[in-house]
């Protein structure tokens, strides 16, 4: 019975799309033809555009380790997308921009089957639903009205996108909008692009031309955090939990978790010790900013000084970046009473006591509650871009940008290593949170340069290759040894740098077109993301994508070494219209 | 290639009339001073009235009137109509500010303008000037384009339609619209003649990508400065990551694919005057097109040659553009450029080799101000690669002096755009 209901709705979701789409597409003509008139007909035809795209991606994992697992799947991504988008321009000073996305996923039956295996805590984990990536519901994905009460004034208020900074790939000061990181391939933009992957917010942005001429503009922004408890803050893919939002701490794997064998006990690095007992079982949970606390603001200034275009800019609320979020030591729990004459009732439990606190006299924790937690931040953000061009006689011919983002006082995991009673680890006494807070500053530099290579492009020599380098760093200043990051306990090191290359070019008319990006972290990790898209010359619609995600290092360190066992190839097959 | 422009003038200096003789010294003297005159070409009559059909069989009573691949095509069976030439008047307020202005304005021995504030630099162009091909060239960057103007603005869709076409006849789509102000030229619009602190910029220019889906909302903000040793600046929205990027303007070969154009390539020749050396080739009657009708032109797919237009004879002047930069990409670049309207109606570029490589022709078509008055605008504009087959049409009618605010040639519309939206 279950199986036949699955297949009712496997088949009814592509027939509800199906007729959206169809409706959509037809609407022009039944509105044009409409009773409302000609003005209509006329306004419809000049201020009203429609567009959109129709996309299918097929991921097959590649990946040597999975001759390893036995349980593995190769076909780990079918994912079909439907945007439509549209445009309406009903006076030069009020515009509407709408579109909605529809993703439909279907299920994997081995998929399912290695997601019920895991190694510790044993029992722990279980399939994800046959819906989790589906999109469906029909809610706006943008959606913004565009005011301008006068000419240097423009108001955007909806459902949107704000996107600050400089950087390709990596992000450091576009964490306004959260992003989701359950779909995507981390540190491969030619999969997804950040476009792709991030989460529309409701809110209001707003900006205010002081002088055109040297691009003064003041920005500011407002989230009232409207939108649902997962999408405030990054949707995470760590390697051993998503939560799939019926049951906070239910652990769910999913395409990009690490494989059953290799899975490594969640949050037992900042629990073990509590008190005298040598091991408690970590009890974790992702704990999302409350319903009308996760609120963001912010505002920026931009000035040009002659070449040098300038950014300052403040932003406060919710850090929503997965990487960047903590456990929280919220206390001992389920005790186990002590024989003895001070034994604690064993019927009552001692319940919930703080960290650092002992335990009730009579009890023994046998369990230690970890709430996974976004911090709520300031964040003083800075970006600049320049043109470089020829010195001494030396034609340096680049475009230099760069964005810095300092966080006072952000919170990271911190544990005692080595760990008493012979563990590897253990909680830090001077820290009964497991938390210390330090100032974090991150930058970035980029270098984009076009240039000619002749000889590898016979097809036009003229048509330039456009190359990008950029260097990452983040430096936490009052570094201590023990601060640790929380998904695998890797050792996060004072200063952490990321270099990314990306070239990118075409051929054949831009029918044939290559992109090549690849990150690397001094760790020893490395990810390579080659692209080569077809865009036929006959047909400006129809675009095909060969994409692959090849990881190495060491892993579980780093942005990518976690995901060393996940190389993939993609198939991706776009219609635009 | 061979030069398109023959000499007229043999070098044998042996004469003799029987039964006639002529100081052979005085002969000699004329022959010498005739060999190291400049080679000028004299606008010729031509014999073509409107209603003539031209053709394959005739095809030589149009040669250097047109680019040589378009010739070919006529050789091989392209036919067209002759019409009655368009003649345009440049608006008043262009006419009088040449007027009052020209007489002061001077080009220093390094090509730099000096005094320029309205209007045509230099009104009567002398042939026998040393600098008559930079004063051509100023001429021709300060002819009359409206205080600002929307490509794209008086089409059908509001927008530039673009086909990139293959050698096989494939054909892909795209289409933009570009707006374009001139700060401190400014004839009708208030205030005029310069918007206050925008002395410093000779032209802004925003580019919008509408179609297809991927590319629209990318968008490029471009600026030229009055100061001929400042590069331009450039901005580059993408949407993909919703970042605005800088771009370096300084790669101007680069080819805007896949269209067959580089960035010098927009409106003919868009580079700095002062990198280039020009040379006045003299002046002949071509064959053009200002008053196309179908906008865009009707065409057989996959070919860029128009079906029902006709062609009419127009007065231009040869201009010969040649790099100062030996790497540049084209040795050299000629312009066909209108007498009246200093409009590009051919331009033909050659190889380092000297074979021809790119041929691009444009029509215009008469649009109206906003006050009614007519005026002409780019209509339809076609650039053939000759070696590589492939072609581009775009049509890309203007709408001048539109009452924009000026804060839209800067970065915060580029951050509000959205795909396919309209900025204005």
């Amino acid at each position: 019975m279950q199986r036949r209901v699955g297949m009712k709705q496997r088949i009814k979701l592509p027939l509800q799309i199906a007729g959206f789409a169809l409706a959509f597409l037809l609407a022009g003509q039944v509105m044009a033809a409409s009773l409302l008139g000609e003005g209509f007909e006329k306004f419809f035809k000049e201020k009203i555009r429609f567009g959109g795209f129709v996309e299918n991606i097929t991921g097959l994992s590649v990946g040597q380790e999975h001759f390893q697992f036995s349980t593995s799947p190769r076909f780990v991504m079918n994912r079909f997308t439907f945007q439509p988008e549209t445009n309406i321009n009903f006076h030069r000073r009020v515009k509407l921009f709408i579109s909605w996305r529809f993703v439909v996923e279907p299920r994997y039956s081995m998929e399912t089957k290695i997601r019920r295996r895991s190694v510790a805590p044993a029992g722990s984990g279980g399939s994800l639903p046959g819906d989790f990536y589906n999109e469906t519901k029909g809610v706006p994905w943008e959606a913004v009205l565009d005011l301008s009460p006068s000419d240097n004034l423009q108001i955007r208020l909806g459902r949107q996108f704000i996107s600050w900074g400089e950087t390709d790939g990596l992000r450091i000061l576009d964490v306004i909008n959260p992003r989701d990181n359950t779909m995507f391939a981390p540190a491969a933009p030619n999969v997804f692009t950040l476009d792709e992957t991030r989460i529309p917010q409701w809110g209001l942005r707003m900006w205010y031309t002081v002088r055109p001429v040297s691009n003064t503009i003041f920005e500011f922004f407002a989230n009232p955090g409207f939108d649902p408890k997962k999408k405030r803050v990054d949707d995470i893919s760590p390697g051993n939990d998503i939560g799939d939002g019926k049951a906070d701490g239910d652990a769910r794997f999913g395409r990009w978790s690490a494989q059953a064998e290799t899975r490594i006990p969640f949050g037992r690095l900042f629990a073990n010790p509590l008190g005298p007992v040598p091991v408690v079982v970590p009890i974790t949970a992702r704990r999302y900013p409350d319903a009308g606390d996760n609120w963001k603001i912010g505002a920026r200034f931009t000035h040009n000084f002659g070449a040098l275009n300038v950014g300052l800019g403040y932003i406060w609320g919710f850090n929503p970046q997965g990487l960047d979020m903590v456990f929280k030591k919220k206390g001992g729990v389920g005790c186990l009473p002590i024989p003895g004459p001070l034994q604690g009732d064993p019927t009552r439990g001692c319940g919930l006591f703080p960290p650092g606190a002992p335990a009730p006299v009579g009890f023994v924790p046998t369990a230690v509650r970890l709430d996974l937690i976004n911090d709520r931040t300031s964040i003083f953000a800075g970006q600049f871009n320049y043109p470089l061009g020829t010195y001494y006689g030396i034609p340096v011919k680049t475009a230099l940008r760069g964005e810095v983002a300092f966080y006072p006082s952000k919170p990271f995991n911190i544990s005692k290593f080595p760990g008493p009673t012979g563990l590897r680890a253990g909680p830090d006494p001077n820290y009964s949170d497991s938390i210390v807070e330090r100032n974090n500053l991150r930058y970035s530099l980029g270098f984009d340069r076009t240039t000619f290579i002749p000889f590898l492009h016979p097809d036009d020599p003229w048509r330039a290759f456009r190359m990008s380098f950029q260097i990452f760093q983040s430096v936490i200043l009052g570094h201590k040894d023990g601060i640790r990051n929380f998904f695998n306990a890797g050792r996060i090191n004072k200063v952490q740098t990321a270099l990314t290359f990306r070239v990118n070019t075409g051929y054949l008319g831009d029918t044939i077109i290559p992109d090549f990006f690849i990150l690397y972290e001094p760790l020893g990790n490395w990810v390579i993301n080659p692209a080569v898209s077809y865009a036929p010359p006959w047909n400006e619609r129809i675009k095909v994508s060969l994409v692959a995600a090849i990881y190495n290092g060491t892993k579980f360190t780093g942005l990518t070494g976690f995901f060393t066992q996940k190389d993939t190839v993609f198939l991706k097959l776009r219609y635009q219209f | 290639m061979k030069s398109m422009v023959k000499s007229k003038y043999s070098t044998d200096f042996r004469f003799s009339i029987l039964d006639f003789r002529f100081p052979i010294s005085l002969l000699l003297l004329g022959l010498i001073l005739l060999l190291f005159q400049p080679v000028i070409i004299q606008a010729a009559e031509v014999d073509l009235k409107p209603g003539d059909t031209i053709g394959p069989n005739n095809w030589q009573k149009i040669q250097d009137m047109v680019g040589p691949n378009f010739l070919e095509r006529v050789k091989r069976g392209y036919t067209f109509q002759i019409k009655e030439s368009k003649k345009f008047k440049p608006p008043r307020e262009y006419v009088e500010a040449t007027e009052k202005y020209s007489g002061g304005v001077r080009l220093a021995s390094n090509g730099y303008l000096e005094n320029y504030v309205l209007g045509l630099p230099f009104a009567k162009p002398d042939p026998n000037d040393p600098q008559a091909g930079e004063k051509l060239a100023w001429n021709f960057y300060w002819r009359w384009l409206g205080d600002n103007y929307k490509t794209g603005g008086a089409t059908k869709t509001g927008q530039i339609i673009r086909y990139a076409i293959e050698k096989n006849g494939d054909e892909r789509r795209s289409d933009l619209v570009t707006y374009t102000i001139f700060p401190h030229t400014r004839y009708m619009l208030d205030p005029k003649p310069v918007l206050p602190g925008y002395e410093h910029i000779d032209w802004m220019q925003l580019r919008v990508v509408g179609y297809p889906r991927d590319s629209a909302g990318v968008s490029t903000f471009g600026i030229r400065y009055t100061d001929p040793d400042k590069a331009d600046d450039l901005y580059i929205y993408i949407p993909a990551i919703r970042r605005i990027r800088r771009g370096t303007t300084t790669q101007r070969c680069q080819t805007l694919a896949p269209s067959e154009f580089n960035l010098d390539d927009i409106n003919s020749f868009n580079a700095k005057v002062t990198n280039f050396n020009y040379k006045f080739l003299g002046e002949k009657k071509v064959l053009t097109n200002f008053t196309e009708e179908g906008l865009p032109f009707r065409r057989k797919k996959g070919d860029y040659l128009p079906l029902d237009e006709k062609w009419e004879v127009q007065d231009v002047y040869v201009l010969e553009i040649t790099p100062k930069d030996p790497s540049y990409c084209y040795p050299r670049k000629v312009l066909w450029i209108d007498k009246t309207t200093w409009e590009s109606t051919w331009t033909l570029i050659w190889d380092k080799k000297g074979d021809l490589w790119k041929e691009q022709f444009a029509f215009r078509t008469p649009v109206k101000l906003p006050d009614g008055r007519e005026v002409w605008s780019v209509a339809t504009v076609v650039i053939v690669n000759v070696q590589n087959g492939r072609s581009t049409v775009l049509t890309a009618v203007r709408a001048h002096n539109k009452d924009y605010p000026t804060s839209l040639w800067s970065l915060a519309t580029m951050q509000r755009m959205m795909r396919g939206g309209s900025v204005e």
